[in-house]
């Protein structure tokens, strides 16, 4: 038997065992998957886990891709667009938190971002978990978040290869990839409909780590690939189809790879210096006000605003990305930020969100409204 | 009525319906195939008095019968269904009406109007009616068709 399954076995037990805990207390399992990974990472054998928590990644951006893709821009409020106008003052304070602590300035940018980008997946996952679908605050939040997203993309884009050279390449791929898709959109998803349901699992599989590996032999972000693959094929129609595919696919991948990351945390913070917490305090802090101006614009009312603003707490798959960016480039600091925020940020902004309505109640001091009486008619 | 319709990335879309009376009703169509319906009272902008998560196959359970497909209202007389650019009509012979006696064969269907069925009280459905049976007082007609040719249909009885 090969290691490896047995370091599946007893990760997706760890994970499982998790999960059945918080379940009980309508609780996200997100964050304990985090919590788990750090409480065992010692004992965890995380190299013979892999591809899986790779994969995960992988898709996890694939599937941010496909939802909150370019396409998405047209369908978002005139409200959520000033939100997110908002939201990206975030960018300019990171920027000035970075150089008064020292780094250059594309040490600064990066830490920006981390800062900047909250994670679309966590809060997509924290609000049907919690059934806040319907509620008007959702709608400004995931619209902020698109608009998170395709700043992020544009960011990595100049940060994430060696210098001009790797930014032409990546803008030369995405134009590439949009390009096809627009040439050979309407054509390839006829195709795609006559094509079975595991051929199209499997292409969709070799399609999404092809680019990934394709923009990282180009120099270019990985993590960037992955959701222009996504996007390629929300274009091409395939949204549906590939959601209900990958969906449980992901899903294991994701929850194995937040493990992993809880998991490989105390490496990376052996020797944790108080600048990183300091900052990473700061990040959190920086964008509460921000957010919830941003609220104030898009018309909510006060509750909802202290709603939207703490549902924009969790960093994810994106300050995973660029801390992995910033490691191999040379900046220990802010990769450790980017990954502190992660692991402060998910179970942190789970617990908000979570408790939101008793944290407005307790903040904004509401009294109780009486109940009318029941309109006759 | 109003109806607004906003896509929620990464869960669905929403449809915000505010009625006459200025009530609101909240529906979420997740990408799942759940939905959750939240309704709230006029003038009210933050609670909802009630919250209903519904499967994919009680949603459309419920929808046909708001749809009056399964049960048609008699208070209403004559209902439409949309599909599209088509129409579903319920017509129903009234007392006195020159449709009582006829035979199916003998009514003037324009083009583009086809007869599905013929509901009679207390008798189980008559899907495609054949040209001799015999229409009588209280029958409804379900008609089907494109909008003109059901209009016109409508108008001539």
């Amino acid at each position: 038997m090969h290691p490896s399954v047995e370091a599946f076995a007893l990760a997706a037990g760890l994970l499982a065992l998790g999960a059945a805990l918080v379940h009980r207390f309508g609780f996200p399992p997100l964050p304990i998957y985090l919590l788990t990974g750090l409480l065992v990472g010692q004992r965890l054998p995380v190299e013979d886990l892999e591809p899986l928590p790779s994969l995960g990644l992988l898709l996890l951006l694939f599937s941010v891709g496909m939802e909150f893709g370019p396409d998405r821009l047209r369908g978002l409020s005139g409200k959520a667009v000033q939100a997110g106008f908002y939201d990206a003052l975030a960018l300019p304070l990171g920027f000035l938190l970075g150089l008064l602590a020292g780094l250059d300035l594309r040490g600064a940018a990066l830490l920006a971002g981390a800062i900047y980008v909250s994670s679309s997946a966590v809060i997509v996952k924290l609000i049907i978990d919690l059934r806040r679908a319907a509620n008007p605050e959702s709608e400004v939040v995931l619209g902020v978040s698109v608009l998170e997203d395709l700043v992020i993309l544009v960011l990595l884009a100049l940060l994430g290869g060696q210098g001009l050279h790797g930014f032409l390449l990546s803008l030369l791929l995405a134009v590439v990839y949009l390009g096809l898709a627009r040439l050979l959109g309407p054509h390839l998803a006829k195709v795609m409909e006559g094509l079975s349901d595991e051929l199209v699992l499997l292409l969709g599989a070799a399609f999404t780590t092809g680019t990934a590996l394709l923009f990282q032999m180009a120099g270019a972000s990985v993590g960037l690939g992955a959701f222009l693959a996504g996007s390629l094929a929300a274009s091409l129609g395939l949204r549906e189809r590939f959601e209900r595919l990958f969906g449980p696919v992901r899903d294991l991948g994701v929850a194995l790879f937040f493990l992993v990351v809880g998991a490989s945390a105390r490496d990376l913070f052996q020797g944790l210096a108080p600048a990183v917490v300091i900052l990473a305090l700061l990040g959190l802090l920086v964008k509460l006000p921000l957010n919830y101006l941003g609220g104030a614009r898009a018309g909510l009312s006060r509750k909802r605003r202290l709603y939207s603003a703490l549902y924009l707490v969790p960093r994810g798959e994106f300050n995973l990305v660029l801390g992995a960016l910033a490691q191999a480039q040379g900046y220990p600091l802010v990769a450790q930020v980017a990954v502190l925020l992660v692991l402060l940020s998910v179970p942190l902004g789970a617990l908000l969100i979570r408790f939101a309505p008793e944290l407005g109640r307790l903040l904004l001091r509401e009294a109780p409204k009486p109940r009318r009486p029941a309109r006759s008619h | 009525m109003r109806v607004e319709e906003a896509v929620l990335p990464g869960v669905g879309r929403k449809y915000t319906i505010t009625v006459q009376s200025g009530d609101r009703i909240v529906i979420v169509v997740h990408h799942s195939g759940k939905r959750e319906v939240q309704y709230f009272e006029a003038g009210e902008e933050d609670e909802p008095t009630m919250a209903l998560d519904l499967t994919d196959e009680e949603a459309r359970e419920l929808g046909a019968i708001l749809a009056g497909v399964l049960f048609h209202p008699e208070a209403v007389g004559d209902t439409q269904s949309k599909l599209g650019q088509k129409v579903i009509e319920w017509i129903k012979v009234l007392p006195g009406s020159k449709l009582v006696g006829k035979r199916v064969g003998e009514l003037a269907l324009p083009p583009g109007a086809h007869l599905l069925a013929v509901d009679r009280p207390g008798a189980p459905l008559i899907p495609n009616p054949s040209p001799d049976t015999l229409l009588e007082t209280g029958d409804t007609l379900v008609v089907a068709g494109n909008r003109e040719a059901v209009e016109a249909l409508k108008r001539t009885l």
